[in-house]
Order: C-alpha cells, then structure tokens, then sequence
C-alpha cells in the first residue's frame, strides 16, 4: 500500500520550495510579462524536475526506471554540447540590423564600456569565494544576454547553470526597473538633456554583407575560442543581410528562434533540481547578477562622460546613451530615449540609442570570448 | 607574456580576475576599435566610391 503513496510520502520541503519558485517564475512570466518566452518554461521545468522520484530528469535513486529522462536527454544533446545557445544565435544575428551602428560607428565603443558590469561582478565573486571559472560565469550575467551567459556557464560551471540564467533573464526583463536610477544618480539634468545631431545616410549593401564576415574573421584570429559564438551570430546575420536567403532567414527569426527557445527553457528549468539551486551560492548569484547589470549601466555612462571631456560644446554625446552599450535590445534603448523625452520634450537620441544598443549584442559576445580565451591561460 | 601569465597562475583568485578584467576589457575594446575601422574605413570607400 506504502507504493501507492510513495509520490506523496517521497516529497522534500526542498522539492516543496523549489515549486514555489517555479510557481514564482511562471507568475512573473504571465502576470509581469518578464521574460516569458523564458521564464515560463524554466519554471515549469524546475516543477517537472523537482516531482519526486521523477523521471524527466536524471532518475532519482529508487525510482523505478533507470533510463535518463527526456529533460536529462535535452540537456546532454542541447546545453552540454552547447548547441541550443549557438542555435539561438543564429536566430539572432538574423533579427540584428547594424544599420544603425553603421550610420554612427562610433557608438561601437559603448558596446565594449558596458561591458565593465562583467569584470566587476566576477571580482566580486572572487572575493566572495566563488573559484576564478564560477566566478567568470556569474561574471557573464552582466553581458546582459542569456544564450552568451548560458554558452560561458555550460562550459566553466555547469553546476551554477539554473541559477546563473535565471538571473541573465530575470534581470534583462528588470532593465526598465535597474537602468534609470543609476543613469540619474551619474549625471546632471543639463547633460541628459543633451541633443545630438543625426545624419541620416545611407548604407552600402556590400558593407552589410561583408561586416559579419569580417566581425567573423577578426574575432577568429583575436579569439579563437569565440568562433561558436560570434561565428553563430554573425552567420545568422550574413543570412539576413545577403537578401537572397529570405526564407531561411525568417525561418531563423520565427521557426528556429522559438522552437530553441521553448526547449532551452525547459532544459534549463531542469538543471534547477533542489540540491543543486537550495544553496547560498544561488542567493549571491542573484544579488552578484543585480551588481553586474549596475555596473554595466555605470560603465557606459561614465565612459559617455569621459568621451566628452575631450569633445567640442557642440558634438558632446548625451551620456546616457552610454547605459544603452548593454546588450538588451531593443528595451535599454527605448528606455533612455523615454528619459531624455521626460528630460525634455522632443530631445530625439533614439537612433543613436539604438546603435549603442545594437553595440552591445556584439560587445557582449565579443567580452564571453574574451572570457572564456582568458580564464583557461590562468587556471587551466 | 609567459611571465605575465606566470605571474597570474601564482596569484590569488582575485588577481587573477583583475587579469581577466584588464586583458577582457582591453581586448573587447580592441576588437570592436577594429570593427570601427572596418566600418569607418567602408564608409570612405563607398563615399568616395559614390563620388
């Protein structure tokens, strides 16, 4: 009779808490709209992974089958292999236009200073205790982007996979919330209202279909081991911009894009089983991820500030389009646009906003290579 | 630069990530200064292409 219960009499208070924060996450994907795409199934896969004696995931000791389940099966062939992070690269650079970037290169540099939040937080986690590769890992939630936070993490600490995308998606969905005090406590009324000038210009096609094969070439030769990750993107780019593959690179917008998405959710739901997320080092992940996108804002204001220091009157740069060198697109763009509006009416930096935004999707794969070329020169 | 790297492997973890940090962030800005160029460099072209 005791078999007959065994579901019930197997239950943890740990499995009870880790379906609180799968209720948790799935509340904030449909009531909050926060991510949803990924929130909602990383939440219903740390449900599914937490039933006990459950076979979705790797078999708990007593279950009655011993075969690894479907989740165990998506996550050795998708997160393991690291493929599921390239796939949603591809999908993309299909969705990237860098004509914005084109029509003002400068704002590229953005891209790299917001990228600071990443080296601040792995310091921090450092001194926190975390080893040098743990640390670069939760370091990498401040790249601001989840397939780049997720590839780096697969690889250097697996263990802190659950915890380390939930916070990559839960603070990218928290940008709007984040990013604007922090760009008001950096700067002055006077310099957020700062107009810049744009000139609309045109874009050579040829320059469009050259620039992933070259961001692809040069980022092979600087950093090799970034070759998945930049060459992913940027293939999914060249699709976009050649203008002849149109089909497949909707498909890589719209078919690939979501069928990835939906089992890299619910992949990474099931590395949260309740030994491996139930742990303190989950709570610094959290608090470390606020860090690094707090740093990553500061990072790109301050750097805007430097900039012009050495600018004439006329051309200083509004240094809140710092803050938009992260790698959330298009939200951080849209939301300092909104401020430099409330600023003052009709002050216009969307499109610049937007390059330094688009800046930084580049800028943030472009650090995860860095990172993940660096940290094996020092700890092997 | 084995010296440098050697130096590192010594160090404590924080050192070390103050490497990773000084050599991340000088490469990430010189990888992008070079897609600057490409960029800059493609926009005169093309102007003077135009012309």
């Amino acid at each position: 009779m005791q078999d007959v219960f065994i579901g019930f009499t197997s239950v943890t208070w740990q499995n009870l808490v880790m379906y609180l924060v799968g209720f948790a996450l799935i509340w904030l994907a449909i009531k909050k709209e926060y991510e949803p795409m990924l929130l909602l199934p990383i939440g219903f896969g740390a449900i599914l992974v937490n039933l006990p004696l459950s076979i979705a995931g790797i078999p708990a000791a007593g279950a009655s089958v011993t075969e690894p389940g479907f989740l165990s099966v998506l996550f050795e062939m998708g997160i393991r292999t690291e493929l599921f992070p390239l796939l949603i690269f591809v999908a993309v650079g299909a969705m990237i236009d860098f004509g914005p970037l084109f029509k003002n290169p400068f704002m590229i540099f953005f891209g790299a200073a917001a990228q600071f939040g990443i080296f601040a937080t792995m310091i921090a986690a450092t001194l926190l205790g975390f080893d040098l590769k743990a640390a670069a890992s939760i370091g990498i939630i401040g790249a601001a982007d989840g397939p780049t936070s997720i590839f780096v993490s697969s690889i250097f600490a697996p263990q802190l996979l659950g915890p380390i995308s939930v916070a990559a998606y839960s603070y990218m969905s928290l940008v709007p919330l984040i990013q604007p005090p922090v760009i008001k406590l950096l700067t002055t009324k006077h310099e957020r209202r700062i107009h810049m000038v744009y000139h609309e210009s045109s874009c050579p096609k040829w320059l469009k279909v050259m620039f992933p094969i070259a961001v692809t070439m040069i980022s092979g030769f600087v950093a090799p081991i970034s070759v998945p990750l930049i060459g992913s993107l940027m293939f999914g780019n060249l699709i976009r911009e050649s203008g002849v593959l149109e089909r497949l690179s909707k498909a890589a917008q719209n078919e690939l894009a979501n069928i990835v998405t939906l089992l890299l959710g619910i992949t990474i739901g099931s590395s949260m089983t309740a030994a491996a997320f139930l742990t303190l080092d989950t709570l610094m992940i959290m608090g470390l991820g606020l860090v690094a996108f707090i740093f990553d804002t500061a990072g790109g204001v301050l750097f805007a500030k430097l900039v012009n220091l050495f600018l004439p009157k006329a051309r200083k740069i509004n240094p809140m389009i710092g803050a938009c060198g992260i790698s959330a697109f298009p939200m951080s763009g849209r939301i300092v646009q909104k401020m430099a509006n409330d600023e003052e009416k009709g002050n216009i930096i969307l499109m610049h906003a937007i390059g330094s935004n688009v800046s930084g999707q580049l800028g943030s794969v472009i650090a995860g290579g860095m990172v993940l070329a660096l940290v094996p020169l020092l700890v092997g | 630069m084995e010296q440098v790297i050697e130096y590192f492997k010594q160090s404590s973890t924080t050192v070390q990530a103050l490497g990773v940090t000084a050599g991340g962030l000088i490469g990430v800005f010189a990888t992008l200064g070079v897609f600057f160029l490409v960029i800059w460099v493609s926009d005169k072209v093309g102007r003077k292409g135009a012309e």
